[in-house]
C-alpha cells in the first residue's frame, strides 16, 4: 500500500463491515464481512452475472434501504445517516457513473453534465458548470455542449455521463459497469479516462464490472459471487 | 362582521371580481411559491416537455377542451342574455290585445310571425291621446319580401329605433320603405311584398304595389335590422283596407289616425319622455280589453326561467371540470411514473427532495397553465362562432365576449389543479431509488 498521506489526499476511505443486504422478500443478495478500501484508491468489483455487484454499489452509495452493518467513508456512517443526509452526502461527496448512461436526452451535453447545478447551493453553480465544461474538454467533447444528448454515440454519451460525476469535484466515484455498451476499444479509452481523472485529483473509484480487463488497471479488486465475497489483490 | 361586509360592498365592482379572481387564484399561487422558491427547475422541465412531447400535447389538449368548454358555454349564455336584452331595449312599453305577453313580445320585438287579435282604432286614439304617451307607433306585422319581413308603422318610430338612418330619408309616403341595415335590398330599389313568410308566403300577392326604398336604418342588433319598415297605411292599403285616415286625408301618412277608417293593429309600441311614467301607463292599459307589458321585464322573466336551466346547465359545467380534474390528476400521475427513471437517477445524485418535488410540480404546473390558456382561446373562439351562427339566424347580435365569470372559473380549476399537481409530486419522491434506477 503507498505512504500516501490521507490528508493530502481528497479521496475517502472505504470501511464496509458486516454488510447485509436482503431483497424485499427476505431473500440475501449481499454478505460482506468486511471490505476495506484506503482513500485515493481505485476497486475493481467483478463478478458474474447476477452476483451482486450492482446492490453493493447502490448500498455503497446509501441509496437501499433494507441494509443491515456499516459502511463508512472516511468519517461517515452512511448507513446511519436519514435520507436527506444521505442525499446531501451523495450531493457533496459521491460521483455515480451508470451503465447505460441516464442521460436527459432532450438536455445539451453542457446541461446534463452540469445537473447537480440545479440542486447544488448557488454559491458552488458557476463552480459546477465550470467543471463539467473542463471534464467535457478533457473527454474530447468540447465544442458540442449544445447539442442534445441524444444525439451522441454510446461512447459519447458514456463521458458525458462521466463528465457530470465529476462536475461537483467529489471524493468518490462509484461506476456501476461503465463500458457494457460499448466496444473493447471504447470500453479501454473510457476506463483509461476513468482511471486517469480520479487518480489526477486523488478520488476513490469503485468500478463495478463483469469484465476481466479491469482488474489490471485498478489497484485492487475483488470478486463477488452468489452475494459473497471472494477477495484478491493486485499488482 | 357587517364592517367587512360594506366594506366589500362598498369596493367597486370590478375590483370585487378582481379580488375574487385573486382569491381563487391565490392558493395555487401559493403553493407555486412555497414549492419554487429558491430554486429553478424549469431546464429539467423543459426536457419533461420536449420528452414525449405527444402525450404532452394530447394533455394540454384535453386541458384546453374541458376549459374551453366552461369559458364557451359561459360567456355564450352571458352574451345571448344581453343581446336578446339590448334588442328589447328600444321597446319601452308594448300594448295590445290580451293575449300572450311572450308570443307578443316575439312577434313585436324579435319579428316571430304569429297571428294575434288587433287593438281597435278606439283604443288606439285612446293610448295616443292619453297624457304624457309621446309615442304611439302602430306595429304591423305579416308582410314579407324576399324573406324579409314587410313591417309597417311609423317614421317617428323608425326614427327611434335607428336613432338616425346611415343613408337616405324616412319614408314619406305610403309607397315608401326604410330598410333595416341589412335588409336584402338596395337603396331606390322597388320591391313587392309578398303576404305571409318563408315558403308559405303568396308570392305575387300584392303584385299591384310596390314600395320604394328611401333610407337605411344604422344597425340596432335586433332582427328588424333585416326587416323592412314601411308605413302602416301602406300594409293596410296592400291587404285592401282602409288606410286609416278619411277619405279628405287621402295619401297622408302617420299619425293621427282616424279612428273609423282604423283597420286595427296587433301592437302599439308606447312611449313617454319621462321614464317613469311608464309604469302609470303600463297599469292604465292593463285592463279587460287590454294588456301592456314591458318587453325587457318579460325578457327577464324568461331568463329567470331559464336561470333554473341555467343552473343546471353550470352544474354539469362543474362536474365535467370536476372529471376532467381528475382524469388531469391521473394523467399527472401516469406521466410522472414515465419520468420515474429520471426522477430516480436525479434523487441517487443528491437531489433534495424538495429539487426533485418542484420538478415534477413545475412539469404539471406548466401543462395545467398552458392548457388553461388555450382553454381560454379555445373557448372564447367557440363562442365568437357560436355567436356568429346564432346572429345569423336570429339577427338577435349576440357578442360573446371574456368576462370575470370565465376568468373566475379558470382561475377556479388553475388553483385547484395546481394545488392537486402536489400529490403527483409527492408520490414521485415516496418512491424507492433503487427499483426505478434498474427499471
Ligand atoms: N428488489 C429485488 N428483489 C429480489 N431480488 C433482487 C432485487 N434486486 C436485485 N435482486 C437480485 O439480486 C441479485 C443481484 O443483483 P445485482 O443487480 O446486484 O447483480 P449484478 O451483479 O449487478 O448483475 P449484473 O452483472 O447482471 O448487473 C440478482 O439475483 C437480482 O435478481
Ligand atoms: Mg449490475
Amino acid at each position: 500500500m503507498p505512504a500516501t498521506a490521507a490528508s493530502e489526499c481528497p479521496g475517502l476511505a472505504l470501511s464496509v463491515t458486516d454488510l447485509r443486504v436482503a431483497a424485499p422478500g427476505g431473500r440475501l443478495l449481499l454478505s460482506l464481512p468486511g471490505l476495506d478500501l484506503p482513500a485515493g484508491r481505485s476497486l475493481a468489483v467483478r463478478g458474474p452475472s447476477g452476483a451482486g455487484k450492482s446492490t453493493l454499489l447502490h448500498a455503497l452509495a446509501g441509496l437501499l434501504t433494507d441494509v443491515e452493518g456499516a459502511v463508512r467513508w472516511g468519517e461517515t456512517d452512511l448507513l446511519s445517516l436519514t435520507d436527506p443526509a444521505r442525499a446531501a452526502f451523495r450531493r457533496a461527496r459521491v460521483g455515480l457513473v451508470f451503465q447505460d448512461f441516464l442521460l436527459f436526452e432532450e438536455l445539451g451535453a453542457e446541461a446534463n453534465a452540469a445537473l447537480a447545478a440545479g440542486f447544488a447551493p448557488a454559491s458552488q453553480r458557476a463552480a459546477i458548470r465550470q467543471r463539467a465544461r473542463s471534464a467535457l474538454d478533457r473527454l474530447g467533447l468540447g465544442g458540442t455542449s449544445g447539442r442534445l444528448a441524444a444525439s451522441f454515440s454510446d461512447g459519447e454519451r458514456q463521458r458525458i455521463a462521466i463528465a457530470r460525476a465529476l462536475a461537483h469535484d467529489p471524493a468518490v466515484i462509484l461506476a456501476d459497469e461503465p463500458t457494457a455498451s460499448l466496444d473493447r476499444a471504447a470500453a479501454d479509452r473510457l476506463i483509461d479516462d476513468l482511471v486517469a481523472l480520479s487518480r489526477e485529483d486523488g478520488r476513490t473509484l469503485v468500478v463495478v464490472s463483469h469484465d476481466p480487463a479491469l482488474t489490471e488497471r485498478l489497484d485492487q479488486s475483488v470478486e463477488i459471487v452468489d452475494g459473497h465475497l471472494r477477495e484478491g489483490h493486485h499488482a | 362582521m357587517p364592517d367587512v361586509f360594506w366594506l366589500w360592498a362598498g369596493l367597486p365592482t370590478t375590483l370585487q371580481d378582481a379580488l375574487l379572481a385573486l382569491a381563487l387564484l391565490a392558493p395555487g399561487l401559493v403553493a407555486g411559491i412555497v414549492v419554487l422558491r429558491g430554486l429553478s427547475p424549469w431546464p429539467l422541465v423543459r426536457a419533461m416537455l420536449g420528452r414525449f412531447s405527444a402525450a404532452n400535447v394530447v394533455f394540454v389538449a384535453l386541458i384546453a377542451i374541458s376549459v374551453g368548454i366552461g369559458v364557451g358555454l359561459t360567456a355564450q349564455e352571458r352574451g345571448l342574455r344581453q343581446g336578446s336584452a339590448l334588442a328589447a331595449e328600444k321597446f319601452d312599453l308594448v300594448v295590445a290585445a290580451p293575449g300572450s305577453e311572450i308570443t307578443l313580445m316575439l312577434a313585436a320585438v324579435y319579428l316571430q310571425p304569429s297571428d294575434v287579435p288587433l287593438v281597435s282604432g278606439a283604443q288606439y286614439a285612446e293610448i295616443a291621446a292619453t297624457e304624457r304617451v309621446s309615442l304611439a307607433a302602430p306595429i304591423a306585422f305579416g308582410d314579407s319580401h324576399d324573406g324579409a319581413p314587410v313591417v309597417g308603422t311609423t317614421a317617428d318610430f323608425v326614427a327611434h329605433l335607428s336613432g338616425g338612418l346611415a343613408e337616405g330619408r324616412l319614408f314619406e309616403t305610403a309607397e315608401e320603405a326604410v330598410a333595416g341595415a341589412y335588409a336584402p335590398v338596395a337603396l331606390g330599389e322597388a320591391l313587392t311584398p309578398e303576404h305571409g313568410h318563408g315558403p308559405t308566403a303568396e308570392d305575387e300577392s300584392h303584385a299591384d304595389f310596390a314600395y320604394t326604398v328611401t333610407g337605411r336604418m344604422a344597425p340596432t342588433g335586433s332582427p328588424w335590422d333585416r326587416a323592412i319598415l314601411v308605413p302602416v297605411e301602406g300594409v293596410w292599403a296592400v291587404h285592401g283596407l282602409a288606410d286609416g285616415h278619411a277619405p279628405e286625408n287621402a295619401g297622408r301618412i302617420g299619425p293621427p289616425f282616424d279612428p273609423d277608417y282604423f283597420p286595427g293593429t296587433p301592437a302599439v309600441l308606447v312611449r313617454s319622455d319621462e321614464l317613469w311614467a311608464h309604469y302609470g301607463l303600463k297599469s292604465r292599459f292593463t285592463r279587460p280589453d287590454l294588456m301592456a307589458f314591458f318587453p325587457g321585464t318579460v325578457l327577464a322573466q324568461l331568463h329567470v326561467i331559464m336561470g333554473d336551466v341555467r343552473a343546471a346547465m353550470s352544474l354539469l359545467a362543474v362536474v365535467t371540470q370536476v372529471l376532467v380534474t381528475v382524469a388531469v390528476l391521473a394523467g399527472l400521475m401516469i406521466l410522472t411514473r414515465i419520468f420515474a427513471r429520471g426522477l430516480a437517477l436525479l434523487r441517487a445524485l443528491g437531489a433534495p427532495l424538495r429539487y426533485v418535488f418542484a420538478v415534477v410540480w413545475g412539469y404539471s404546473a406548466a401543462l395545467i397553465l398552458v392548457g388553461a390558456l388555450a382553454g381560454l382561446v379555445v373557448g372564447l373562439a367557440a363562442a365568437s362562432v357560436l355567436s356568429r351562427m346564432v346572429t345569423a339566424r336570429t339577427d338577435v347580435l349576440v357578442s360573446a365576449t371574456l368576462g370575470w365569470p370565465e376568468l373566475h372559473l379558470i382561475a377556479g380549476f388553475v388553483s385547484l389543479t395546481l394545488l392537486l399537481a402536489l400529490l403527483p409530486a409527492w408520490s414521485a419522491v415516496r418512491r424507492p431509488i433503487v427499483p426505478d434506477l434498474r427499471a
